[in-house]
């Protein structure tokens, strides 16, 4: 690896981010954060609408 | 420069050439056999004290070498001077190839060469011994193999100066020439006599400096058949590093799946009949989330069957009122046709929430199906499903694409080095690598 500084710092480097990325809980999905949500919704959830329409709807089969 | 142990510089003898009256220099002592006129190129005979005439010229074009002769320069630790120069030229492949040859002289060491074609140089001394022949394509010296690359004849077109052997322009010698890059062994036969001789590149720059030569080397043109590859020996140490890093990457992966929490902090099963009217979304209990911010992972598990369903989640903090808005889709169909059996989708699927940090958390659900999918048409009342929440989840996916992008580094060094050396054998008669990619010159 000492001859091969550059890459084994790169390697290293890509080793570091993933482990860090796992630790903190990256994840490559996209999700809305929306703040001060009211406290009603626990007892009206229907008055709480998501933002998030990202699912596609497939009515797929053969 | 000194010239000899007592620092003396050995001055040139002055001869009238037969020809043209024009003086020539003789530097190369007594061991000169055949002199050129330096200007009317005619070729002489300096063993006889007449210098009698060889080989005449009626009008040739003059080529200016790129080392003055008579330049003296440190090479390899000794003074040489320059004191021949002929150029010579082979046809392959219907081309013709035409490079330079300088003859270097020292009185205690004798006799080196100094080659040049397209900016590459050689430095090429006479071997005394013979190489091992090993086969049609391998010759052995000093324990090493050489392949060989090319197999021509060579004429000299156009000599000048002073050498210590019978040359004539447009005499043919039969060239093989053997790489192991830096090295180039060459033999060549003229009748039953074979010389063999070993050149080691150098650079323009190295050979410059050394005559103490005015401008710049000529300019380097492709790649030269011994000439080393920048990538030599790179490919076996680039991936040696490859593997211990992914070593070091499986390690750390196995240390992150064991550290990681991977608590389910929620587990339910609920059920959806679409028929129903009225409003479908509803929330969990509420379940803590422990540790540093990490990921959430929401896993749906349906009792789907040619059917789909959408959820609309919503991971809410009851403290802080801060949503994570999220949706999935399910869906899972299969049949038979005339093909066979076939499906497609899964009944489960899962989303990970990033970075979530820790409190009391609880989701809001809102299922959704097709009114008339939950009822008759596909035979289902109901959809029932389970809501599974897991608290830093063990992941792959950056250790996946961290190991894909470890590759890149070998593989770029591997292709590069692939590349230089077909278009180095592309200029040979006996490439043993495709040269299809020979027209390149990016390096």
């Amino acid at each position: 690896m000492i001859r091969n500084p550059i890459y084994s710092l790169y390697g290293i480097m890509l080793l570091l981010t993933a482990g860090y990325g796992e630790y903190s809980g990256w994840s490559l999905t996209r999700v809305n954060e929306v703040k001060n949500v009211p406290r009603s919704v626990r007892d009206n959830p229907g008055a709480y609408r998501s933002v998030y329409s990202g699912y596609s709807h497939y009515s797929g089969g053969k | 420069m000194t010239s000899g142990p007592a620092g003396l510089v050995p001055k040139v003898k002055p001869l009238i050439c037969p020809n043209c009256g024009g003086t020539i220099d003789l530097r190369g002592f007594g061991q000169t056999v055949n002199a050129i006129c330096g200007s009317c190129q005619t070729v002489l005979d300096a063993t006889t004290p007449s210098l009698a005439v060889l080989q005449q010229f009626p009008k040739r074009a003059r080529v200016v070498p790129k080392i003055p002769l008579g330049s003296r320069g440190a090479w390899h630790g000794a003074p040489y001077e320059a004191i021949g120069f002929q150029v010579r030229e082979i046809t392959s492949g219907g081309e013709l190839f035409q490079w330079a040859e300088y003859l270097l002289y020292n009185p205690y060491r004798g006799y080196r060469y100094l080659t040049e074609y397209d900016g590459h140089w050689n430095d090429v001394k006479t071997l005394r011994s013979t190489p091992q022949v090993i086969s049609a394509s391998v010759i052995r010296y000093n324990n090493a193999d050489h392949k060989v690359f090319q197999n021509s004849v060579a004429r000299t077109v156009f000599v000048l100066g002073e050498f210590p052997w019978q040359v004539r322009v447009g005499d043919p010698v039969t060239v093989r020439d053997y790489v192991r890059p830096p090295v180039m062994i060459s033999s060549e036969q003229t009748g039953s006599e074979i010389t063999w001789s070993l050149g080691e590149y150098v650079s323009g720059a190295a050979v410059w400096q050394a005559f103490n030569l005015k401008d710049k080397p000529p300019e380097v043109k492709g790649i030269f058949a011994n000439q080393p590859s920048p990538y030599e020996g790179r490919i076996g140490r680039i991936w040696k590093t490859c593997a211990w890093l992914l070593v070091l990457l499986c390690l750390t992966m196995v240390m992150m799946a064991l550290w990681s929490r991977n608590e389910t902090v929620f587990d339910q099963k609920y059920a959806f009949d679409s028929a129903r009217s009225g409003e479908a979304s509803f929330v969990t209990p509420i379940f803590e989330l422990k540790g540093h911010p990490s990921a959430v992972e929401v896993e749906v598990d349906t009792d789907l069957h040619n059917n789909w369903a959408g959820f609309n989640f919503a991971l809410i903090n009851e403290e802080t009122g801060t949503a994570y808005d999220f949706g999935k889709e399910v869906s899972y169909y299969n049949g038979t046709d005339s093909d066979g059996s076939w499906s497609e989708g899964s009944s489960k699927a899962s989303l990970t929430v990033p970075s979530v940090p820790a409190g009391r958390y609880y989701l809001r659900v809102e299922p959704e199906m097709d009114a008339k999918s939950g009822s008759a048409m596909f035979s289902t009342e109901a959809m029932h499903y389970e809501i599974k929440v897991k608290r830093d989840p063990p992941s792959l996916v950056f250790f996946m694409i961290a190991f894909f992008l470890l590759f890149i580094p070998p593989i770029y060094v591997t292709i590069k080095t692939f590349k230089f050396e077909s278009r180095r054998w592309a200029e040979s008669d006996f490439a043993p690598v495709s040269s299809s990619s020979s027209s390149g010159d990016d390096d």
